[in-house]
């Protein structure tokens, strides 16, 4: 639409939050670049919605610093950051009109009356809630109401956008589409995101970068991509998409040991005493019919969802069962059958190998 | 920002502390600044916590010393207990109080519970109504039912046959009376706790083949049973804290809260009037103790997926609940009808006739008009102070960050009124502000120390009631504010006092209503200057003119019920001028 606001860059060093003996945050260190859509993915509990309210200000850190543009906000009360907030319940203030919310933060900074009115023009104008203009919230749909909350959060132009799950109240079809709204928005007004979600494919399809983390540390940091095919850890691995996991025991090199069998690694092999964990994604494994592969199982399981088959199969000399993605029409050459066998490998180029 | 992490002035601790940012002095001016920030709250939560420390921990202290004093004001020990004991005051006015406060605890919440299961769990006309009638007695002083009972059971009483020759001066009409005026008090927090079933559970009875008869104990009185135990202390506490009702009915008949009276008016024994409100206070603060023992233990049965409860069409069933109905609402009728019609009998039982003579006041004892007028005056005053008081507070402990022991002394100093019966608030009054060394000792015997008074006698509902209404805003709505540079100042402006309203309107009535009806704390507390409505009816009925006692009752009864329909007037207009935003339809 507009001006496009320069985004500011968020620094973010050694924050550590302690709620008694409950170590929430652990040295977090991390770096967010102007205009960047960030995304904090983590089960729950996992410190990410703690790390989200640090940065607002809302909530304080233990210890550490941060700094947003050249200014160190670490001590700063929420009101003298520059950032705005979406939050899950979207706190619409209920008792004023879609207007006034959006002319709240404007009020504050005694704006204008002219300037405050075209500059809420210009916002309805940008989620597209023109004709909802003098309606209450209550009278908005779930998805309406989200647009009004972002908008009231960018109207004084902030340098930080904070979305606190911004779409996990809403139906699965309505956060399908403000998934991309949102994005592209963003990317429009060039204001520097951070998003804290629990669903992954919100992440993976949202952020240019994904921040993953677990138990109050950050697992990984990285493009949706890197994420997805090169996990840090068995943590990320499990946690984003699905994951075979194979117990195995390094041998010299790059070679490991499964049950009775040997294997070559493309990857190098963690620094680890003892076993180590292979793993490999349901789509990667390699179906062929019986007595073409290095690996025979019986199907156990099929289903049917959609684009691809579950398969399960049990490879009854390592006693390991393994989940299988394959197109329905590779099912239906290789004649799947539940009780059926089937024979299978493991492309090394593939496998992952954690410390276990 | 509601959870306030506790220890936030220390907060930043050393790991931060050994950067090189905070050892900047503009960092340190920061802090100062953001802290400051903090400490105007803290520091005026603090304040709060002072002014009820004033109003209700000081002179509790003062009276609880008073009882160990011997009158000269030397140390006793437990001499003064002693002393009670052995002239028999435990045996008599302890034990009746035990026993008549829990007979009519039974009784009441056993009604009450009747009550509220036909009103939500059968489909009978009118219930709104019915509703009305059965919160009525609320807007009447304690007085008027024992009044009434004089007039209906007493040695002239139009009814006495009915008694079998036993005697209205007593138990008897001590547990008529109390039930009468704790009755709205049980019923409203059963229908709270019945209102909202889940209509999941009885389907799934019903599926399940349960009879009625044991869906009702599986699923119905479950579901209300903290309801009914907090109804049991709620009225339990009321009925043994309560003067005005024994006072007028009670006959020879000792109960602790008489006791009391009797020790400070008519005998000036003001350590034994201390010792008789410790014990008074004791089974008080045991049932207070329990019922938030309880209350901790209940937790939401009712959730957002529920689906609420409607009863079928059902005729035997709803005429079972007409016949639950029929003796309570017969029975509050009688009392307020005798009232109205033994106010305008000209000389009862003599001359029938109709007149407004008992409402020429000026021409009695107890204060006449003027006492009317002061009470109004109070009430009103009490009205706006406390709400202003109670919200405020509530206000700061719920949306502002504090730190979390000062919530905790807070909400229990908050509370605390509640575990104290007025008749003990009203001594420790005197023995507090009546005191030569205290600096506003001048207050004693004004209107304002009867409004401080009955503010804080009434000071725990009116904060639960403001918590409550604060608590079911948004949690975020002080974050948002911040974040788009709005102070917290104008967040509650703008967005918590507008949302509050009808809590506030309800918070206000309560405190007018009893203001207007309260005896027990004031009546110590008031002196030449600023006689009240509710203490001239006790003094009119002492006097023997019982006629003019229930006509001022019953002014005080419509004064309430006009502020009452004054309130829900102004709650109607505000909810039709909300309803566009609170259901988003118009």
């Amino acid at each position: 639409m507009n001006q496009k606001t320069q985004g500011s860059r968020l620094e973010i060093q050694g924050v550590n939050k302690l709620f008694g003996d409950f170590c929430a945050l652990k040295d977090i260190n991390l770096t967010i670049e102007p205009g960047e859509l960030v995304c904090f993915l983590g089960p729950s509990g996992c410190g990410k919605t703690t790390l989200l309210r640090i940065i607002a200000g809302l909530e304080h850190q233990s210890g550490g610093l941060l700094h947003q543009g050249e200014t160190d906000i670490s001590l700063k009360p929420p009101r003298e950051r520059d950032f705005g907030i979406v939050f899950q319940s979207y706190a619409l203030f209920p008792n004023m009109t879609v207007i006034d919310n959006i002319a709240y933060g404007l009020r504050s900074i005694g704006m204008p009356k002219a300037q405050i009115h075209s500059r809420v023009d210009e916002l309805l104008a940008l989620v597209g809630l023109e004709d909802q203009a003098s309606k209450y919230p209550a009278q908005l749909s779930g998805g309406q109401q989200q647009r009004v909350a972002l908008a009231r959060a960018l109207a004084p132009s902030p340098g930080l956008l904070l979305l606190d799950e911004p779409l996990s109240a809403l139906d699965a079809k309505v956060r399908q589409h403000l998934r991309g709204e949102i994005r592209s928005l963003q990317k429009q007004l060039g204001v520097t995101t951070v998003m804290v979600t629990h669903d992954q494919e919100e992440a993976l399809a949202m952020a240019d970068r994904v921040v993953v983390m677990n138990n109050g540390v950050i697992e990984q940091v990285g493009t949706p991509l890197d994420i997805y095919q090169q996990p840090a850890s068995a943590f990320v691995a499990s946690f984003i998409g699905a994951m075979n996991f194979i117990d195995s025991a390094p041998l010299n090199g790059q070679r490991v040991k499964v049950g009775n069998r040997e294997l070559d690694l493309v990857r190098p092999l963690p620094r680890a005493e003892g076993c180590i964990q292979l793993a490999i994604r349901p789509e990667d494994v390699h179906l062929l019919p019986s007595g073409d592969g290095e690996w025979e199982g019986e199907v156990q399981a099929l289903d049917y969802l959609g684009a691809f088959i579950r398969t399960h199969i049990r490879l009854s000399d390592i006693e390991l069962d393994l989940v299988v993605d394959v197109d329905p029409r590779s099912a239906r050459r290789l004649d799947l059958r539940v009780g059926g066998c089937v024979c299978l490998n493991l492309p090394s180029d593939a496998l992952h190998c954690f410390a276990a | 920002m509601s959870e306030s992490d506790p220890g936030k002035f220390s907060m930043i601790d050393s790991p931060a502390l050994s950067t090189p940012t905070t050892r900047n002095w503009p960092a340190l001016a920061e802090l100062r600044r953001r802290l400051a920030g903090r400490w105007v709250f803290a520091l005026l939560l603090v304040t709060g916590c002072g002014v009820l420390t004033l109003l209700v921990l000081a002179p509790l202290y003062t009276l609880l010393s008073k009882s160990v004093e011997s009158k000269a004001g030397d140390f006793v020990g437990l001499e003064n207990f002693a002393h009670y004991l052995s002239t028999g005051g435990i045996e008599s006015a302890f034990f009746n109080s035990l026993w008549v406060a829990g007979l009519s605890t039974v009784i009441v919440v056993s009604l009450a519970f009747m009550a509220a299961w036909a009103l939500t769990r059968t489909r009978l006309p009118i219930t709104g109504w019915i509703r009305g009638v059965l919160v009525l007695p609320i807007l009447a002083p304690s007085l008027l039912p024992a009044i009434s009972l004089v007039y209906l059971f007493g040695n002239q009483g139009v009814l006495k046959s009915w008694l079998f020759g036993a005697e209205i001066y007593g138990p008897i009409g001590i547990i008529m009376g109390s039930c009468f005026w704790t009755f709205p008090h049980a019923l409203m927090i059963l229908l709270t706790a019945m209102d909202n079933a889940d209509g999941r559970h009885y389907e799934a009875a019903t599926a399940l083949k349960a009879s009625p008869w044991r869906t009702f104990w599986t699923v119905t009185v479950p579901g209300a049973r903290y309801g009914l135990v907090s109804a049991g202390f709620v009225v339990f506490t009321l009925v043994i804290t309560d003067f005005g009702v024994p006072k007028v009915i009670g006959g020879q008949f000792d109960v602790l809260a008489t006791d009391i009276y009797k020790q400070v008016i008519g005998q000036q024994k003001f350590e034994m009037g201390a010792v008789v409100s410790v014990l008074l206070l004791l089974p008080a603060m045991l049932a207070f103790i329990a019922d938030r023992y309880v209350q901790r233990k209940q937790s939401a049965s009712f959730t957002a997926r529920s689906v609420p409860y409607r009863p079928r069409q059902d005729r035997k069933r709803d005429a079972l609940g007409a016949l639950m109905l029929t003796p309570t609402v017969v029975f509050i009728f009688a009392i307020i009808g005798m009232a109205i019609y033994a106010s305008f009998v000209t000389f009862w039982p003599y001359n029938l006739d109709l007149s407004l003579n008992n409402y020429q006041f000026g021409r009695m004892d107890g204060g006449g008009w003027g006492a009317y007028t002061n009470s109004l005056q109070m009430a009103l005053g009490t009205m706006v102070l406390g709400t202003v008081l109670v919200f405020f507070n509530a206000w700061l402990m719920e949306r502002t960050p504090q730190p979390k022991l000062l919530t905790g002394v807070f909400q229990f100093l908050s509370l605390l009124p509640l575990a104290v019966p007025g008749l003990v608030l009203g001594l420790s009054y005197i023995f507090f502000f009546n005191h030569p060394e205290n600096p506003i000792n001048g207050i004693y015997g004004t209107l304002f120390i009867l409004i401080l008074c009955t503010v804080t006698h009434f000071y725990a509902v009116s904060h639960l009631t403001a918590v409550t209404a604060l608590k079911q805003l948004d949690q975020e709505f002080e974050a948002v504010g911040e974040s788009l540079n709005a102070s917290r100042w104008r967040v509650l402006f703008t967005v918590t006092l507008p949302l509050c309203l009808p809590a506030i309107l309800d918070v206000a009535l309560y405190l007018f209503v009893n203001a207007m009806t309260t005896v027990s704390a004031v009546v110590f507390l008031y002196g030449h200057d600023s006689q009240l409505a509710s203490v001239a009816v006790l003094n009119m009925d002492e006097a023997g003119d019982i006629a003019p006692a229930a006509a001022m009752a019953i002014l005080i009864t419509v004064t309430c019920a006009t502020a009452k329909l004054i309130q829900g007037l102004l709650r109607f207009w505000v909810d039709r001028s909300t309803r566009v935003w609170r259901q988003g339809t118009e």
